[in-house]
């Protein structure tokens, strides 16, 4: 009875090790898709691409929410993850520099988070597009 | 048999450990591949240039009649490509990561045929850096796939001058980028 006891006590064992090792694979996999670095170029490239595409005037939403759960672990304000300044775009999702990337479209473009009616964030971000205003120069 | 019991109890002691190191192989084998796979920057320069091509294509014809600019007194306007890029809202200017600095990612050449010459173009025009166009020309040649050379996108259409001269046009779009679209 005692010998029986031990040999069950030894496949408890593996079976957890085995489980363990499979839970800390599959949390390496997902965390690796979820990570700041591989989200802030997806996120930076996607914004590029659609302001290339986009036309003045136009409305674009954005669903970062998957960002916004990163940045708020971050301690980074969601206010603050989508940058443009002339036509480079950056995304700063953890402590870094962020990710930039250019845009060939010479529109204006600015980005916000958007809030709902309790002023909130909903995870969404805006890109507003309009026509660059053209410099008046003195001759 | 008491013999026989110690002897079995090593040999799944043995097979515990073979496990172990299997499953290690296994683990070390799936972390190297999405450590190539993560690692490696999304590429989406076709994507780009397939973007690039159309707004130019949109800043040619319009519902398939050439914009007036491209002529002046029926004669195709050869200053066209130093007002396209303000004409078309092209803004080439890169961030500074690129190997060289403030080198130019992008290019584009436009070629108008006439349809009863279609192996030499009538007019053309191009802008940007002309280093890229000549990647395009490697790919083809061996069918082959260079993941560091620049993605080039080719675009024809048929439009309409104003005085009703039909053209066949090419757009040749490229995109550089490859610092940020490719493993280096």
């Amino acid at each position: 009875m005692k010998k029986k006891g031990t040999i069950l006590i030894e496949n408890v064992v593996f079976i957890i090790l085995n489980l363990l090792f499979l839970s800390v694979l599959v949390l390496f996999l997902v965390n690796q898709g979820s990570g700041a670095i591989v989200l802030e170029q997806t996120y930076a490239k996607q914004i590029a691409m659609l302001v290339d595409s986009a036309q003045p005037v136009m409305l674009i939403k954005i669903d970062m929410a998957k960002g916004k759960k990163l940045a708020e672990k971050n301690g980074i304000d969601f206010n603050n993850v989508v940058s443009i300044s002339g036509n480079i775009v950056t995304v700063k999702l953890s402590e870094g520099k962020g990710y930039t990337y250019a845009f060939f479209n010479d529109v204006d473009v600015s980005a916000y988070a958007d809030e709902d009616d309790k002023g909130d964030d909903t995870g969404l971000y805006v890109l507003t597009i309009n026509k660059k205003e053209e410099v008046a120069t003195n001759e | 048999m008491n013999k026989y019991n110690k002897d079995k109890r090593g040999t799944d002691k043995i097979l515990s450990i073979y496990w172990f190191v299997i499953l290690t192989l296994i683990a070390g084998g799936v972390f190297a591949m999405v450590y190539v796979f993560y690692g490696a920057p999304y590429d989406v320069r076709e994507i780009e240039s397939e973007i690039l091509s159309e707004k130019i294509a949109d800043c040619i014809s319009n519902e398939g009649v050439i914009d007036s600019e491209f002529f002046v007194d029926n004669i195709f306007n050869t200053k066209i490509n130093e007002t396209f890029n303000k004409k078309c809202n092209f803004n080439f200017n890169v961030e500074e990561e690129y190997g060289d600095a403030n080198e130019i990612q992008y290019f584009y050449e436009v070629e108008f045929y006439t349809l009863e010459n279609i192996a030499n173009p009538a007019f053309s025009f191009y802008n940007g850096n002309s280093n890229w166009k000549g990647d395009c020309f490697i790919k083809k040649e061996n069918g082959k796939e260079y993941t560091n050379l620049a993605k080039c996108t080719e675009k024809r259409f048929y439009a309409l001058s104003e005085k009703g001269n039909q053209y066949l046009i090419k757009i040749l779009s490229v995109i550089g980028k490859s610092e940020k679209n490719v493993r280096q």
